[in-house]
């Protein structure tokens, strides 16, 4: 594998294939023989193989798969829980959706396998209320799959039983962090709950859960057919391993997803994959690994996208969603736009995040207006000290915290510049709830 | 137990409660908004940072159980800086209304901004309003105001975990989310204005209270909400001599942090006074007298001959019904009952969230019942009044509601009666003697609960004009009638002679009593009637 | 080539959903959804999305008829209906053109797509045209960054949009 080049795709393996998301195409390129492999080994040797391969959470948090599966105590006589989410909303990324499409039955086949890791004989999908049409093809391969005795009670003659069911949300980008996808399951207001207990603990309906990001359990299959060593070897360190799938968007010339082992450089990203910035401009900028990422300047363009590299640059690697600005944008207005969206997505229940979120977008709006003030700056960053690090209910402050403390650190003489040759403050208006672009009758 | 340390207070705690409560036994306050110590734990205003030694980040300290040997630092540069955060998260879009604002004076977000905060903020965008739902009845009770909301959710988490009705939800999300009903209906349950009192804020305000008294100038009494033989403890709040409120005061064995809508609001009654001295009824009608006159009058009455009938009161003290046992049930001559009135169930949930119904409409049918009176219904109590030609005396003319009605007054037709009273009825039309009642307010004294539990009542008030509590004309009444009556005339003596004498009431003190929230009587005996 | 692939919404008039009830082939449903979770409340938003796709909106009666059928405090279910963006507690037009603002999009051109709209359809987001036809929503991150611009059309996505391809799309829809 030479370094850029590209792989042999594995999470990818059927684009362009016809009719890639039948059954009948799955099975042709050796589909449903990881279960078959994994059934015939003890719950408790998948997960030994699913740790020793080193897969990390591909939702963001980058945490040891094969360690959130050791955390489901064995010993409680309650039913337990995989729930798959599908929930992909951070802006900037978008693989998840690529996986549906292309190969649903690798992720079906991924959470069967999962499922018996865990014990769990119920399964569910949480996917975004807008995916509508992912929803549809995650149902027909699930009954594809009942129909092929790959679902439903003793799969493949082996005893073991599973019903997958798929659960759509109804629109909140918070509903993504995993309490919250619980408590939306359970029928309530997507709230994340305080912590602990931790789901693998007290999850949905009150017992045992794990939540895993569909890329995170599409690998499954691979590393139960090939072994961990072998999906260990996939990366450019150990740390880091596995395949990838890296989603692109933003000012590049063939944005879309790109698999290639964890590690790639951003450089690699950008002017070998994605085609390079478009024509007549430069790199700026680039979020990472989804919005929530603190954002890098130019500079930083030859640094491994992998989870360890990006945090010493002091970002986050996040779901490998990479948002390329080039020099035309405006910083001021993309980190409102940014502030726009978490303002719109804050839960509400704790007062950091509820608060903070959405003065700082105030802020932001004024200054774009060209009434902002030298101070604004220090209580952007107040503001993002004190909505972040643990003070919030869930991580949602620290999503949208990161971006206000490095696009501060970062392009800071772009915010100075408009309040270089800002106006005084108007006199106050009567003030007014601002309405929000959202759908239905949203506020009040 | 187990031992933390507080700010370097060392203290022992039972197992499993949070630093919120650890820290107060400690005798220091951490601010709090959404935790209640009767509701659910949300861990969401998250102003109540605490520094754990050994814990990298601050925790949130309803949310954080003891364990032995913590180490809780609630004064560090961090916690106050953490605090003050939110405190500023929390005013950036607060109107900052107070001198308008009816919670004023009662405002944790104004005293926490006060003790914790800062004096000045870094907001000066244009703040949040919800037009529409400024000054909105969210139904008969409670008005509500959103602009002041700080999203603590401990009213929605009432109406779901106490009064079980779920009127209110949290609608919208984010910075527009804001609390109401189902489809607007309005909040129309039995507890609704608990939702005022767990409010923080003035987002929240009783509607019969508002813009009555600023709550700084109001004295508080504590009390006994007479509403019913639930006997929930209360503060009456009151101003220059005008009942303007009852609010529930914590005793987690009777009625938690809350009360009834019913008990309530019969605050307002409490303002209501027809006779300020005794009327004796003379050639041309009922005359004003004096207590001098009037005492004589009852003693004749009572000396007339024929067996006296008295009806005592389930409203009355302990004192009071104890000295009318002495008076009229330990000697003959006399015939006694105590009317009581079934009414409608009230119940309220006490601090382990069971419910505790009322038997009656009677703050103190228990001690009545306790202290040997025999009890009459309706048609018992017609009865009594229609069973003889002799002199009647009747201790409350609100003691029953059928007392009230037009056949009470009919019933004692051409008998003589006296009748104590604070409100004009068909019946003091018809009295021979009106004396003027102390209001439950301007009484001090002693109630038994259905629960068993004796409590305390104090004097808030004095009495209006001549009017005299219960167990003071019962005091003077026994003078004149010979009967020993242990001095000086005050309720503690009578409860210091009833509990030396009743045996549910031995071993309780007065001292006990002004301190604790009740203490239960005698098991065998507590659960009579 | 033909751009157009979605179906207008069927939207219940207010009148009608002042009380409801649920046909056969509704309650058949409902107890799929109910087979699928251990308890009644886990298939609220299951039961929602029906209505929706039946009604094109929720009424206040349509909330309370669910949460009798669920057994829950109708505040309850309003409080969670208006929580999530997608569920309509007031019709919309036929068609929810939902054009995507948040960045990616916006890097590519959502902000040209929105002005056209309200330009040809003369309102603005979170109006909807007076014949009923469009509801115009500027909406948040609809997960297809790679194919910005986004708009959603009802369930349907429209990716790599242009202004041309937005006049064709609004010229065939049905």
């Amino acid at each position: 594998m030479t370094a850029g080049g590209a792989m042999k795709p594995i999470l990818l393996r059927a684009r362009g294939e016809d009719k890639s998301r039948s059954i009948s195409t799955y099975l042709r390129m050796g589909g449903y023989g990881a279960l078959k492999k994994a059934l015939i080994m003890d719950p408790a040797g998948v997960r030994k193989e699913v740790k020793d391969s080193g897969l990390r959470g591909r939702g963001g948090a980058g945490f040891p798969t094969g360690v959130k599966w050791g955390f489901v105590p064995q010993d409680l006589p309650k039913p337990k829980y995989l729930i798959c989410n599908a929930d992909e909303s951070e802006p900037g990324t978008f693989k998840d959706r690529a996986i549906i499409h292309t190969d649903p039955h690798m992720l079906i086949e991924g959470i069967i396998i999962s499922s018996y890791a865990i014990d769990a004989h119920v399964a569910y999908i949480y996917i975004r209320g807008e995916f509508w049409e992912e929803a549809r093809i995650l149902e027909k391969a699930i009954a594809e799959a009942r129909r092929k005795g790959y679902l439903g009670t003793n799969i493949l003659r082996t005893g073991f039983d599973l019903e997958i069911h798929v659960h759509r949300g109804a629109g909140a980008y918070i509903c993504g962090e995993e309490t919250a996808l619980i408590e939306s399951i359970e029928g309530k207001r997507g709230q994340p709950r305080l912590k602990p207990p931790f789901p693998a603990v007290v999850g949905v309906f009150g017992c045992p859960t794990v939540v895993n990001n569909v890329e995170t359990l599409a690998c499954v299959p691979h590393i139960i057919e090939h072994g961990a060593a072998w999906f260990a070897a996939i990366g450019r360190n150990e740390r880091n391993s596995g395949p990838k799938l890296y989603g692109i968007s933003g000012h590049v010339r063939r944005p879309g997803v790109y698999e290639l082992p964890m590690g790639v450089t951003f450089r690699e990203l950008i002017y070998e994959h994605a085609g390079g910035i478009r024509e007549g401009h430069e790199l700026k900028a680039f979020i990472p690994g989804g919005s929530s990422c603190p954002v890098l300047p130019a500079d930083f363009v030859d640094i491994p996208a992998d989870f360890d590299s990006v945090a010493e640059a002091g970002s986050m690697f996040g779901s490998g969603g990479l948002i390329v600005m080039d020099d035309s944008v405006d910083m001021v207005w993309a980190l409102e736009n940014l502030m726009t969206f978490y303002s719109h997505e804050s839960c509400g229940q704790c007062t950091p995040c509820r608060e903070g979120s959405d003065w700082a977008l105030d802020i932001l709006r004024r200054i774009r207006r060209g009434y902002g003030r030298p101070e604004d700056l220090e209580t952007l960053e107040r503001i993002s000290r004190y909505a972040s690090q643990g003070m919030t209910i869930c991580p949602l402050g620290d999503a949208f915290c990161g971006p206000i403390s490095s696009f501060l650190k970062h392009f800071r003489n772009e915010f100075e510049d408009y309040i270089a040759k800002a106006k005084p403050l108007p006199p106050r208006t009567t003030p007014v709830l601002p309405v929000r672009s959202g759908r239905g009758r949203f506020g009040i | 137990m187990v031992t933390v340390t507080i700010d370097g207070h060392e203290v022992q705690v039972a197992e499993g409660v949070n630093l919120v409560e650890a820290a107060r036994a400690a005798g220091v306050e951490i601010p709090t908004y959404c935790y209640h110590p009767g509701l659910r734990v949300v861990g969401q205003c998250r102003v109540c940072f605490v520094e754990v030694e050994g814990m990298p980040r601050l925790v949130t300290a309803c949310s954080t159980p003891v364990k032995d040997g913590m180490v809780v630092n609630t004064a560090s540069d961090r916690v106050r800086e953490a605090r003050q955060a939110v405190l500023e998260f929390l005013l950036a879009n607060h109107p900052l209304d107070c001198p308008v604002c009816d919670q004023a004076g009662e405002c944790y977000l104004q005293d926490y901004s006060v003790e914790f905060g800062t004096d000045s903020t870094h907001m000066v965008d244009d703040r949040r309003r919800f037009p529409g739902r400024e000054r909105n009845e969210l139904g008969p009770h409670v008005i509500q105001n959103q602009n002041r909301c700080i999203h603590c959710t401990r009213c929605i988490r009432f109406t779901q975990e106490i009064s079980e009705t779920w009127d209110l939800t949290m609608k919208s999300r984010g910075n527009h989310a804001y609390i109401g009903t189902f489809d607007g209906e309005p909040l129309d349950n039995p507890w609704s204005a608990c939702v005022a009192d767990v409010c923080p804020v003035g987002a929240l305000t009783v509607k019969e209270f508002r813009f009555r008294a600023r709550v700084w100038h109001l004295d508080e009494t504590p009390s006994v909400c007479p509403g019913c033989s639930v006997g929930c403890t209360i503060d009456i709040g009151h101003l220059e001599g005008i009942v303007h409120r009852f609010t529930p005061r914590e005793n987690p064995e009777i009625n938690g942090w809350w009360m009834c809508d019913f008990g309530r609001f019969l605050a307002e009654d409490l303002n209501g006074r027809d006779f300020e001295v005794p009327r004796l009824r003379g050639e041309r009608g009922l005359q004003d007298t004096g207590w001098q006159e009037a005492m004589a009058a009852l003693t004749e009455l009572a000396e007339v001959g024929s067996p006296l009938r008295v009806v005592a009161s389930a409203n009355a003290t302990n004192e009071a019904l104890y000295l009318a046992k002495r008076l009229f049930l330990d000697r003959p001559g006399a015939e006694v009952v105590v009317p009581v009135h079934r009414g409608e169930e009230h119940r309220v949930k006490n601090a382990q969230r069971q419910w505790v119904a009322g038997a009656d409409e009677h703050p103190n049918s228990t001690g009545a019942r306790l202290m040997g009176f025999t009890t009459v219904d309706t048609e018992g109590l017609e009865a009594f009044l229609r069973g003889g030609r002799g002199p009647i005396l009747i201790l409350d003319g609100g003691a029953h509601p059928w007392l009230l009605s037009q056949e009470a007054a009919r019933a004692v037709t051409g008998q003589k009666v006296a009748v104590a009273a604070r409100k004009a009825s068909p019946l003091t039309g018809a009295a021979y003697l009106v004396l003027p009642l102390a209001s439950w307010i301007e009484t001090e004294g002693t109630l038994t609960s259905s629960t068993g539990r004796v409590q305390l009542a104090r004097r808030g008030l004095f009495p209006r004009g001549q009017a005299k509590p219960a167990w003071e004309i019962l005091a003077l009444a026994g003078r004149q009638l010979g009967v020993e009556v242990p001095t000086p005339l005050t309720p503690r003596t009578f409860f210091e002679a009833m509990a030396a004498e009743v045996p549910p009431f031995a071993a309780m003190t007065w001292r006990r009593l002004a301190t604790e929230p009740g203490i239960p009587v005698l098991e065998e005996v507590a659960h009579v009637g | 080539m033909s751009l157009a692939r979605t179906q207008p919404l069927t939207i219940a008039p207010p009148e009608e959903l002042l009380e409801v009830s649920f046909d056969d082939g509704m309650e058949e449903i409902i107890e799929e959804h109910l087979r699928h979770y251990p308890t009644r409340q886990a298939a609220l938003l299951p039961v929602l999305w029906l209505c929706q796709e039946r009604w094109g909106w929720l009424s206040a009666g349509v909330l309370r008829a669910v949460a009798r059928r669920l057994e829950l405090a109708p505040a309850f279910v309003e409080g969670v209906v208006t929580f999530y963006t997608m569920y309509q507690t007031a019709p919309p037009g036929k068609y929810l053109l939902q054009v995507c603002t948040t960045l990616s999009c916006a890097l590519c051109g959502a902000s040209g797509l929105l002005e056209r709209l309200k330009e040809k359809l003369g309102i603005d987001p979170g109006e909807t045209t007076p014949d009923g036809r469009f509801t115009l929503l500027g909406v948040q991150c609809l997960g297809a960054c790679g194919e910005a611009p986004v708009i959603q059309v009802n369930n349907d996505y429209y990716t790599d949009m242009t202004t041309e391809k937005l006049d064709q799309l609004l010229d065939e829809l049905p």
